[in-house]
């Protein structure tokens, strides 16, 4: 495969280039060395030359990064934005095209909505169901601060509701819920109590099978690992609890957390008596090590019996399950509020409220806190998951009131970071609230859009929820429209 | 020719100076009219605030959701409200009136928690009971300095558990650090504008019947038996354990507003309404270290930062808040550096009344005002 080359023009510049990639389903059949191209090209000219390079039988949209930018303009441009002589040889690395996401849906709830989770043939819960779930049998599972659980298909219907749980009169707002498979449900909020529910498709119902008692403040982040029936559980009481599903497996509940405890909420359980009991269970170990609120916990992600959190005293801890010991910890200059792990890279992200991203390597071996800082929002960074394509990339939600959409490898050029922040990173993609009438300008306080919790799976897309009341869906457009 | 400015130590800018707030985070709303006060519980997870509604609302404070309110009056303004100190239990003292009322917010609490704070209120009515009765005495029954009862159903049902009534409109309320006493002054009570009450006996006492001039603040020392009263013109300062009066801080200012101590005990901020900030060291001299005039208008509340950031603040009402750099070395021969960082804008001036109390985080550099624009405001 001979590269296009230029010669209508023979003043025309060209540079030369080395092509390589990170995914290995997207390799050059053979390695054509450096190859001579016109400095005029742009991604789309150069995308054509790759997917010829590659004989694909329907064009593959691709994305070029040099020196950790994308290529936004010709490479002529390019070198003489960055300085860079037409002599050298560009190594320049291709990757499939994260294509602009474009908003398809939204489901509109009556309050905020704290926290969402889908369940689809690509989503960890729907592996953990056996994988028969087809498509078109996708679920969306939203939280509100209502202290409601509702299922929706993808048209947008609601399939079914949990009913208010019977507290003593405590608040029931929601701030946390996952699949733990089709037919299970974990979700906790501010009365500090993780619930287990049946989720049963035909009779519409999601009813709690559990409530699992071992903190006394609001819980705000829950982990799910289905096969080991085991729950994670983050709470502003500063600790962490570890629990399983399964009232046969629990110990009892500490008494002290009933809400039947004192004589006071004794009589208001006695006036809103629920007519059906849930059993009470206590943890399995409590995790005990963070000084301040825990936002956020997860399991690790090719080991069940590792887990990480993420707490308001600044640290990421490192935990060993079966011992409950804090194994490491990692101290950085903010609040942590948010999550996610990058498995393949060995990194975790955590998102602050000083309204960055940054990127930890949690391993003993690792000799500096932050790998890299991913900038650009402009409110708390309070959710965040992974790009189920691309080992790369990953999602934030912020109070801001958008989602973005980041590449680690898209490094800021130039940027000046601060010391110990590693390199600084920003973002490929701004999603907006689709309700909000005044877009591109950001609101003080992001008052009315701030954006609670985002989930992306590989068959829906990526999903957001918060303050404006609704999910909302985006997905990536098909075109190769460049 | 030498520049003198050259010769002056250069201060730090406010970059080096970091972390401390800039941004507006939230926006509290739904109090109806002006928000008089606010307080972060010492969790660091909610944000009490009272205001002209008569209502005291407790909001979840990186959302700004409202998660409780009570309304306490239907003619009186909430005019502060306070967290009592320490995690084992959750109590708001909020002040309507001549009333200061102390709640359980129990919905928001867990039932241990609810269990530890009910039996901490609860303490003083047995205490109460076990007095000696004064019928024996043949001394006329003098009308004690505060009536302690409880609020009724409608309130009690919320929580709200005590009421302790004193004699004229409460406009501060501030608690000792363990808990146990606050201390409330109502500017117009003339002898009884300074009262001390020990939460587990409710009881109330008068120590200071004598004060000269219009009480305006109080406060305890961090860590001494020291107790700080301000007045229109003077801050004084007094030796709890010998009853007697230590100092007397003058500021040089018109009409004081409002005061903090620095959580060390030796330096002290002083707002004022004729638009000035002081800075005193206690160990200097009794007139102020630094006079700093940044306001349009007049400064209506004052707050260090309690959680070891070398911070301040100011609230004022020309709708600013303006965040300082405030560093107290331990050396006695080196005064404080303090350091202008930041202007937050961002409340409605109403009717010329801007913002109207600042408080903040107690661990990290973030804060949160009151606005006479009827919003609550984190900033960090
Ligand atoms: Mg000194």
């Amino acid at each position: 495969a001979q590269p296009q080359n230029n010669t209508a023009e023979p003043s025309q510049a060209k540079v030369q280039i080395r092509l390589a990639t990170r995914h290995e389903d997207i390799e050059l059949p053979e390695d054509p060395g450096v190859l001579f191209v016109s400095t005029n090209l742009k991604r789309y000219a150069l995308s054509s030359l790759v997917n010829n390079l590659l004989h694909t039988e329907k064009p593959i949209p691709f994305e070029f990064l040099i020196n950790g930018q994308f290529l936004r303009t010709s490479i002529d441009e390019f070198l003489t934005l960055n300085g860079i002589s037409a002599e050298t040889v560009l190594n320049v690395e291709y990757t499939r095209a994260l294509i602009p996401p474009l908003q398809v849906a939204s489901f509109e709830h009556d309050d905020w909505v704290s926290s969402i989770d889908v369940l689809s043939q690509t989503s960890l819960a729907g592996l953990w169901s056996g994988g028969s779930l087809g498509s078109g049998q996708e679920r969306i599972l939203s939280a509100s601060y209502d202290g409601l659980l509702r299922i929706w298909n993808m048209s947008g219907e609601v399939i079914a509701t949990s009913t208010a749980p019977y507290n003593a009169g405590r608040i029931i707002s929601l701030k946390s819920t996952k699949f733990m498979s089709d037919k299970k449900i974990v979700a906790s909020g501010l009365d500090g109590v993780v619930r287990v529910y049946k989720y049963d498709e035909d009779a519409a119902t999601i009813t709690p099978t559990v409530e699992l008692y071992n903190h006394n403040s609001g819980v705000e982040n829950v982990a799910v690992h289905n096969q080991s029936s085991r729950i994670l559980s983050a709470s502003t009481d500063t600790t962490i609890s570890f629990f399983s599903s399964s009232a046969k497996e629990s110990p009892a509940a500490p008494s002290n957390f009933l809400p039947t405890s004192n004589a006071a909420s004794n009589k208001r359980v006695k006036l809103s008596k629920a007519d059906k009991t849930v059993p009470a269970r206590g943890a399995l170990s409590t995790l005990v090590g963070h000084t301040q609120p825990v936002s956020s916990v997860i399991f690790a992600p090719n080991d069940h019996t590792v887990a990480y959190s993420a707490s308001h005293d600044h640290t990421l801890r490192t935990w060993d399950l079966p011992t409950s010991r804090s194994v490491d910890v990692r101290t950085t200059g903010h609040a942590l509020l948010s999550l996610t792990a990058l498995s393949k890279l060995n990194l975790v992200a955590t998102g602050t409220a000083a309204r960055h991203i940054t990127l930890i390597d949690p391993r003993a071996s690792a000799t500096s806190v932050s790998i890299m800082t991913l900038r650009g929002h402009t409110g708390p960074v309070v959710s965040l998951d992974i790009d189920p394509s691309s080992d790369y990339g990953l999602v934030s939600g912020a109070h801001d009131g958008t989602c973005r959409i980041w590449d680690v490898r898209s490094v800021r050029p130039g940027a000046g970071a601060q010391v110990g922040e590693g390199q600084v990173g920003e973002s490929v993609y701004v999603l907006e609230r689709e309700g909000q009438k005044d877009k591109g300008k950001s609101r003080v306080g992001g008052e009315g859009v701030k954006v609670f919790s985002v989930r992306w799976d590989k068959a829906v897309g990526i999903l957001s929820a918060g303050e404006d009341k609704r999910v909302q869906i985006n997905r990536g457009s098909n075109s190769n429209a460049s | 020719n030498i520049d003198p400015e050259s010769l002056l130590p250069k201060l730090p800018s406010p970059d080096e100076l970091r972390p401390f707030p800039t941004t507006c985070a939230a926006i509290f709303r739904g109090h109806e009219g002006r928000v008089r006060s606010v307080s972060i519980d010492p969790r660091g997870i909610f944000l009490a605030s009272g205001g002209d509604d008569g209502h005291v609302r407790i909001w979840e404070l990186l959302t700004g959701r409202q998660l409780w309110k009570v309304k306490l009056s239907d003619e009186d303004a909430v005019d502060a409200v306070r967290w009592r100190p320490g995690k084992d239990a959750a109590i708001l003292a909020a002040a309507s009136g001549e009333s200061v009322y102390l709640i359980v917010p129990f919905t928001l609490l867990s039932p241990d928690v609810e269990q530890a704070s009910r039996e901490i209120l609860d303490a003083g009515w047995g205490y109460a009971a076990s007095k000696p009765s004064s019928a024996n005495s043949s001394e006329p029954i003098k009308e004690p300095p505060a009536k302690w009862s409880r609020p009724g159903a409608r309130l009690e049902g919320k929580g709200v558990l005590v009421q302790a009534t004193v004699r004229s409109t409460v406009k501060v309320i501030n608690w000792h650090r363990r808990g146990e006493y606050f201390a409330t002054v109502s500017p117009r009570g003339q002898s009884s504008a300074v009262a001390i009450h020990t939460l587990t006996k409710h009881l109330t006492q008068l120590p200071f019947r004598r004060l000269k001039g219009l009480a305006q603040s109080a406060q305890f020392h961090p860590s001494k038996p020291i107790f700080f009263v301000a007045t229109k013109n003077s801050i004084r300062s007094y030796d709890l354990a010998r009853q007697e009066l230590v100092k007397i801080l003058q500021p040089g200012a018109k009409w004081i507003s409002s005061f903090d101590v620095h959580p060390g005990g030796d330096n002290l901020i002083v707002g004022t309404y004729d638009k000035r900030l002081l800075w005193h060291d206690l160990d200097l001299s009794t007139k102020p270290y630094k006079t700093l005039r940044y306001h349009k208008e007049a400064i209506r509340a004052v707050r260090f930062h309690q959680g070891g950031l070398p911070l301040f603040a100011d609230a004022s009402d020309d709708g600013s808040l303006q965040i300082f750099h405030g560093k107290v070395v331990g050396d006695l021969m080196e005064n404080a550096t303090i350091v202008p960082l930041k202007v937050l804008r961002g409340h409605q001036v109403k009717s010329r009344l801007g913002v109207m109390d600042v408080d903040w985080h107690p661990r990290e550099p973030w804060c949160v005002s009151a606005g006479a624009d009827g919003t609550c405001r984190l900033w960090n």
